[in-house]
């Protein structure tokens, strides 16, 4: 069964800063970097369609100060999950990848 | 449990773990609903320092569905925020907590109320006190008094609470959990041979002296309902951000992403008793809408079959029945749709066609007076007891015990009669049974039991 995530519209989040980002990354294959500045306008907190599981979210939270987690779910693949305050994206990009897994050995 | 530690995964989550679901006419205020989520089971009510408190990084909402989708139109929001008066002392009081305002309590929670309705939302009230839990009579002198003070009027005629309670689910666990057994019955129980029964016995209260994490909210039934269609479906669900990392430099966790459902609960015991191992923490995961994958647990439910063969010779007819294969509707019925109109006389709380588990309430359907309820609800007689709705008092354990038994399978085959002995099912307590009793009034959950006291 797909999972319901990745059903799900992804928004686009800046590959320089994610780069940036994983520069940084310490050693775990779920990296965590905390940007102070990611002024990315897809990563603000949108009330999107409820898909299953997922619940809207009423009086959120600011988003923009928290940290951004990468989560390379597959490093062959090049299938990145990107998580900033209350939402998160989606990408596939095997250079990306391939750079976090060489950044943490 | 209805819905105690029912699922692998929410089993090792207890703050984000809902334990039971309450949704009724209110009978002091019968013009509203009073809609009750509990979380956090089994607290023992000595358990400090640091004593219970809801998850500052867990969504808990109250959902209704007035349009029979089985999806959310209104969701009641809850989000909870944690202080820490004085960092340097390992209490969690240091003197005696004589109001929610006393600078002697260290460690306090408040918390925010959102209303979604549809895409749009509205913050009903924000920094609301909890109260403290029950400590004992040197830290909370006056525990009901107190926790009196934690109910917030919001006007609009919504009223909440959000707090410790007395756990008012009972349930004899210790036996029910071994394979099946029920005290008043054990004798006729199959004990696997082992002969470790020789007559009934009385039931034992497993939650009794324990307390809950009630969240309660008290809404003016025209705010929930749809003009015409007074039966709303109601469920709660708890969320939690899809990243949680331990942040070792600071000492705690760092939560980011979206939240996404880990906690689901409706009707008691649907995913505890029916739904199999395997598929316990999906069902968790999904929205009522998806239960449809679900029916076959609730209309071919392991339970019934199991039930003749643990008691030989005690359900022949429910035997035959399970062999024939037939699907249970009404089970289906009682759990999935609600009940149509003409298979009890006077009532229905039929939501639609869509299989979703809600707790279905006619909200038309005046409460009972007090001295005339009967804790089998509609099965008593009670058309204002479960499954119409839950009251505090409903043994809702009996209750799906007789019905998965046969009980009410002539409500859709007139030509069954159940036997004798699923009439009366039970696993021998009452509301009595719970120590601290419950109340007339809003929240209706007891007093929690205090730490001084409990165990005692």
């Amino acid at each position: 069964m797909p999972s319901h995530d990745a059903k799900r519209a992804s928004a686009e989040l800046s590959r320089r800063s994610l780069l940036q980002g994983a520069a940084t990354v310490g050693a775990a294959g779920l990296a965590a970097t905390t940007v102070a500045a990611v002024a990315n306008p897809a990563l603000a907190a949108t009330a999107r369609a409820s898909a299953a599981g997922q619940p809207r979210l009423g009086g959120e939270r600011p988003a923009s100060s928290g940290p951004i987690v990468v989560h390379v779910r597959n490093a062959k693949s090049g299938d990145i999950e990107v998580f900033s305050g209350t939402s998160q994206s989606r990408l596939r990009d095997k250079d990306l990848a391939a750079r976090i897994a060489r950044a943490i050995g | 449990m209805s819905s105690h530690r029912e699922a692998p995964e929410i089993s090792k989550d207890p703050v984000a773990d809902s334990t039971d679901v309450y949704a009724f006419v209110s009978p002091d205020h019968p013009s509203t609903v009073t809609l009750i989520a509990n979380y956090i089971p089994l607290q023992g009510p000595a358990g400090g320092p640091n004593f219970y408190e809801f998850g500052d990084d867990v969504l808990y909402e109250i959902h209704i569905d007035n349009n029979g989708d089985g999806e959310a139109d209104i969701s009641y929001q809850f989000r909870f925020s944690t202080q820490v008066l004085d960092p340097d002392t390992f209490l969690y009081n240091t003197g005696p907590i004589a109001s929610l305002g006393s600078t002697n309590w260290n460690r306090r929670q408040s918390y925010d109320v959102t209303a979604m309705n549809g895409y749009s939302y509205a913050t009903l009230a924000s920094g609301l006190a909890c109260p403290p839990c029950n400590i004992g009579p040197l830290s909370t002198p006056d525990y009901a008094s107190l926790a009196a003070q934690a109910v917030h009027s919001l006007g609009g005629g919504v009223t909440v609470f959000a707090g410790q309670r007395a756990e008012g689910f009972y349930v004899d666990l210790g036996s029910i959990f071994d394979l099946a057994d029920l005290r008043p019955f054990e004798n006729l129980h199959a004990q696997y041979g082992l002969n470790v029964f020789s007559g009934p016995a009385a039931g034992v209260n497993a939650t009794d002296q324990l307390n809950v994490h009630s969240i309660a909210i008290q809404v003016p039934i025209s705010s929930v309902t749809r003009p015409g269609h007074p039966t709303i479906g109601v469920w709660t669900t708890a969320s939690r951000q899809r990243v949680r990392l331990w942040d070792a430099d600071n000492g705690e966790n760092v939560n980011s992403g979206p939240f996404r459902q880990v906690s689901r609960l409706g009707n008691p015991l649907v995913n505890e008793v029916l739904i199999p191992l395997g598929r316990k923490d999906l069902w968790n995961s999904l929205p009522p809408s998806d239960d449809k994958q679900f029916a076959g647990y609730v209309t071919q439910p392991g339970l019934a079959a199991l039930l003749p063969a643990l008691y030989p010779g005690v359900f022949p007819k429910l035997a035959a029945l399970v062999a024939s294969g037939k699907p249970r509707a009404d089970l289906q019925a009682i759990l999935l749709t609600g009940i149509p109109a003409g298979l009890i006389s006077g009532f229905e709380n039929l939501t639609g066609s869509v299989l979703a588990d809600m707790l279905r309430l006619n909200t038309s359907i005046k409460p009972t007076p007090a001295s005339k309820q009967s804790i089998y609800g509609l099965l008593g007689g009670d058309v204002a007891g479960f499954p119409n709705g839950r009251r505090v008092t409903d043994d809702v354990v009996a209750i799906e015990l007789r019905a998965l038994a046969g009980v009410t399978y002539p409500l859709v085959d007139k030509s069954f009669t159940a036997d004798a002995a699923a009439a009366k099912l039970t696993d021998g307590l009452t509301p009595a049974s719970v120590s601290s009793p419950y109340l007339g009034q809003f929240p209706y959950l007891g007093v929690p039991y205090s730490g001084f006291d409990n165990p005692s």
